[in-house]
């Protein structure tokens, strides 16, 4: 009998022994690509660009953000390291913040971080510069001949802390990109060719780049890159119109102006300044509409609408112009109206939007000619904007919409795309560079990159609109 | 521009923590029933059929008490999320699971018991910044349950039982949201209890002869209504907006139901072997629902869809000599919770128990017992996850469990 039982016991012993070694399955992890896809090549990948290219958010470049810069995120999935000027947190200076979301106030970091990596021994990979023209990428070689300094007389010093030529004196954007003997480049120019004149109102510059001269830059750039034997894939200019720095404050001006009441007195909408001095009216439905734009800088103005004030000249330093009156009612007088500088009005929408189509038949026959690819993110821009409409565009099962802050895809300057943005942006090259290249680099999962949008302390706010003091776009480089 | 805020949602899948599922109810009471796998429904020959099957107690003569403690230790790792690799492994932790039994043998007829027990008392944590954050960080479940018991004797061969259960509870949720587009993640953190829920069970026990027996235990579902808070740690801008949740909330809870079939057969003198069924109304858990007091919040549901399982248990007692008898028992315990539902703050999964154990009488009143089980959870892949860890991305990847439970039991009859 206790041999009955002895036996029964080992059996169970052994049993017990050989389920308590674990028989995990091996699981193999993906093969590592290492930049090498099909007979698509990122081993050394190069970036030419600016802002967007270099990731600025919220109004400065910030370690935190400008790491889901699409250059880079491009790299992560070829599985290569990348690399660029950064910047420690909170950013060279200026970083928009929200105080509070309801009401809505914004507030600059008065702190600045510092560039991190300037005596890497090499040109960067990543070679975007916030604020560069397609005249940069050809001739810009330090902050004072840059397009900015040249043409206005202001320098950019992003140009010293990403070309740094007193150290390599290796040269322009275009220099340093094919010095490093690249395998691929991606081009995305031009926003800036057709941004400075917009988010200006029409003011400064008072055009875009002509077309002429931006064939001529874009297609030297392109021929610089074909002659050296390289290949590039090339991105083009997205509609200005349907970004939140210009759809965000006209519509709220619409729809929280008593406009009944003012009728009577023959006020029929916003009252502005003409570029040249005459006066324009946008009404409540073109504002609305998107037919004038009213720039974000403008909601600062937008509670004082109808109060005697030139607080707007004041907070600019600028003397009061002739002919205006700041005693009569802000925006809805012709004696002191909208300012020019604050609203891209119809005519100037047809502009920009006219040097948009330009640039973007020049770089679609220009990209022809040399054999490269582009990828098409006016079009996937345009598709998210009217998909606002009719709730909004899904990615990973994240909806965005362009709408300031809560769209997800823009950054608190209205204008640069946030982490998630940028991620949207670098499945776009890389679905064309898979296409290109029979390659399969995988997609960015979009709803695993983590927000951008950064959070302050509380301050107050005034009337409904958002609290953007002034000096909140004093650093605005696109 | 207030109105754009208006349909700002940072959407919070409160949803998606599991409050309490098969893994974290205990079947460790009393160091005996554990070392026989279980299969005790048709032995209960100790105080412990308070528990086990109240219709016991019409057969131990005598007053008894018990006095049981168990140490639990859960382990589990993930590999993920598909097709990564990656290892994370739960955070150790061991749970100390208490209970005590009373019984008292009145004349032929008639027995009465007490209990108090913890039916559920398992808990788990990971890393709060592992991948599956968003799904769980901490989860802990207690069920704490008071329980008399009478059970009356018509016939030799026939014993049933009825007691009444008192229940409190308490359970914690944490884990971690996504503030996007804003940076940063939220902690979530819901705690609740419910300090009186009512239950009962029902007990039959059938000797057709001496060498045999059958028994039949059931234990009622208990509704529990818990209150409690939810605290958010997260940006102070969207606690302000009330984007992150805070304040009271409400859930209603329904553990399942237990039915135990059981068979004991003396095949030697000296060996008692037995086996159960034991089916758990896991179905009863099919919505998790968090209700907000404060109606500024939404309320939140998700599917659990758990569905009915079993578990299958084999025992046998050796009486070795006088003072020293020997168990050993085996169970099969089915996971109830489908695969694509299966989140990582109870890792669930298939499970075999492997269990052993021994008494000691030092005196003729006073005994010690202990017990060793081994619980291995079988492998599992998720290829199919509908528990979404960011975005539409299911949580995809490779479960290791296994437990270690030692118990020890001090029993003392008067």
């Amino acid at each position: 009998m206790k041999k009955i039982f002895l036996s029964l016991l080992i059996v169970f012993a052994v049993v017990l022994f050989f389920n308590a070694c674990e028989d995990r399955s091996d699981l193999t992890a993906p093969a590592p690509l290492n930049g090498k896809s099909g007979n698509a090549d990122l081993t050394k990948y190069v970036a030419i660009g600016n802002s967007l290219t270099a990731g600025y958010q919220s109004g400065t470049l910030f370690y935190s953000a400008q790491i889901y810069a699409f250059p880079y995120l491009i790299a992560k999935q070829a599985g290569v390291e990348m690399t660029g000027l950064k910047v420690s947190d909170p950013g060279l200076g200026g970083r928009l913040e929200i105080k509070s979301l309801s009401p809505f106030t914004l507030y600059t970091n008065p702190n600045a971080g510092s560039p991190m990596n300037l005596s890497l021994p090499a040109p960067y990979q990543n070679l975007g510069v916030p604020g560069a023209l397609a005249y940069d990428v050809l001739f810009a070689t330090n902050k004072d001949n840059c397009a900015s300094a040249v043409f206005a007389g202001t320098p950019n010093p992003y140009f010293d802390l990403v070309l740094r030529n007193s150290a390599l004196n290796i040269g322009t954007q275009l220099q340093q990109a094919l010095a490093q003997n690249p395998t691929l480049i991606t081009l995305w120019i031009g926003n800036n060719d057709v941004l400075g004149y917009a988010t200006s109102g029409g003011t400064a510059p008072s055009a875009p780049t002509n077309a002429t001269q931006f064939q001529q830059l874009f297609g030297g750039i392109c021929n610089g890159i074909s002659q050296a034997g390289k290949q590039a894939v090339v991105a083009n200019i997205p509609n200005v119109s349907a970004i939140p720095f210009f759809t965000t404050v006209g519509p709220q001006i619409a729809l929280s102006t008593p406009w009944y009441q003012l009728a009577p007195q023959g006020v029929v909408g916003l009252v502005y300044q003409k570029t040249g001095g005459t006066i324009g009216v946008a009404d409540s439905v073109s504002l609305l509409t998107g037919t004038n734009l009213v720039t974000l800088r403008g909601s600062s103005y937008a509670p004082l609408l109808g109060q005697p004030t030139g607080k707007f000249y004041r907070d600019n330093g600028l003397a009061i112009p002739i002919g205006i009156d700041t005693t009569k009612p802000f925006g809805f007088h012709p004696q002191n109206p909208w300012p020019n500088s604050l609203i891209l009005d119809t005519d100037e929408i047809q502009i920009a939007n006219q040097a948009v189509a330009n640039y973007n038949s020049i770089i679609a026959s220009t990209a022809a000619n040399f054999n490269f690819a582009v990828v098409d993110i006016n079009s996937v821009f345009n598709q998210i904007r009217q998909n606002d409409f009719t709730g909004g565009t899904v990615y990973n099962g994240v909806t965005f919409r362009t709408t300031f802050v809560t769209g997800g895809l823009f950054s608190l300057d209205g204008v640069h795309p946030t982490n998630q943005g940028q991620a949207i942006i670098a499945n776009e090259f890389i679905k064309v560079i898979n296409n290109k290249y029979n390659a399969q680099f995988p997609l960015i999962d979009v709803s695993t990159i983590p927000g951008s949008l950064i959070f302050a302390g509380k301050i107050n706010y005034q009337n409904g609109y958002p609290i953007l003091p002034p000096e909140v776009f004093k650093h605005l480089l696109f | 521009m207030k109105k754009i805020f208006t349909y700002l949602l940072v959407v919070l899948g409160l949803s998606s923590s599991a409050l309490y599922a098969g893994g974290f109810q205990l079947n460790e009471h009393g160091a005996k029933a554990v070392a026989m796998g279980g299969a005790f429904t048709a032995v209960s020959n100790d105080p412990s059929a308070v528990y086990w099957n109240g219709a016991g107690l019409s057969f131990l003569r005598g007053t008894h008490f018990m006095l049981s403690t168990h140490a639990i230790q859960p382990k589990s790792s993930f590999r993920g999320v598909l097709p990564n690799v990656d290892e994370y492994k739960l955070i150790d932790q061991t749970f100390f699971p208490t209970n005590f039994f009373a019984s008292h043998y009145i004349n032929d007829q008639w027995a009465v018991g007490f209990g108090f027990t913890v039916p559920f008392g398992l808990g788990t944590k990971w890393d709060d910044e592992w991948v599956g954050r968003y799904l769980a960080v901490e989860t802990e479940l207690q069920v704490l349950t008071l329980s008399p018991v009478v059970s009356f004797r018509p016939f030799d061969e026939l014993a049933i039982s009825a007691g009444f259960v008192y229940s409190f509870a308490n359970v914690l949720i944490e884990r971690k949201n996504p503030q996007t587009p804003f940076t940063g993640d939220a902690l979530i953190k819901l705690e609740g209890d419910d300090k009186s829920a009512f239950g009962y069970n029902l007990g039959l026990m059938y000797k057709p002869i001496d060498k045999l027996t059958f028994g039949i235990s059931y234990h009622s579902q208990i509704e529990y209504d818990f209150e409690g808070t939810a605290t958010s740690t997260g940006a102070q801008q969207l606690i302000d907006a009330k984007r992150l949740p805070m304040g009271d909330i409400k859930a209603k809870l329904t553990t399942p139901f237990n039915l135990a079939f059981g068979v004991a057969y003396q095949a030697l003198d000296n060996l008692l072997l037995s086996a159960d069924f034991q089916l758990v109304g896991w179905s009863s858990y099919d919505t998790l629902a968090v209700d907000f007091v404060d109606p500024n919040y939404t309320d939140v549901a998700s599917p659990r869809m758990y569905e009915d399982s079993f578990i299958l248990r084999f025992g046998l007692d050796y009486q070795f000599n006088q003072e020293l008898s020997l168990q050993g028992g085996i169970y099969f315990d089915k996971n109830p919770v489908p695969n694509e539902y299966l989140n990582p703050s109870l890792p669930e999964t298939d499970r075999l128990g492997f269990s052993i154990g021994a008494e000691y009488k030092f005196f003729n009143n006073l005994a010690l017992r202990g017990s060793y089980l081994f619980i291995r959870g079988s492998e599992l892949r998720i290829e199919n996850s509908k528990e979404y860890y960011s975005g539409n991305s299911g949580f995809n990847g490779v479960y290791n469990t296994f437990a270690n439970v030692f118990s020890l039991s001090l029993l003392y009859s008067l």
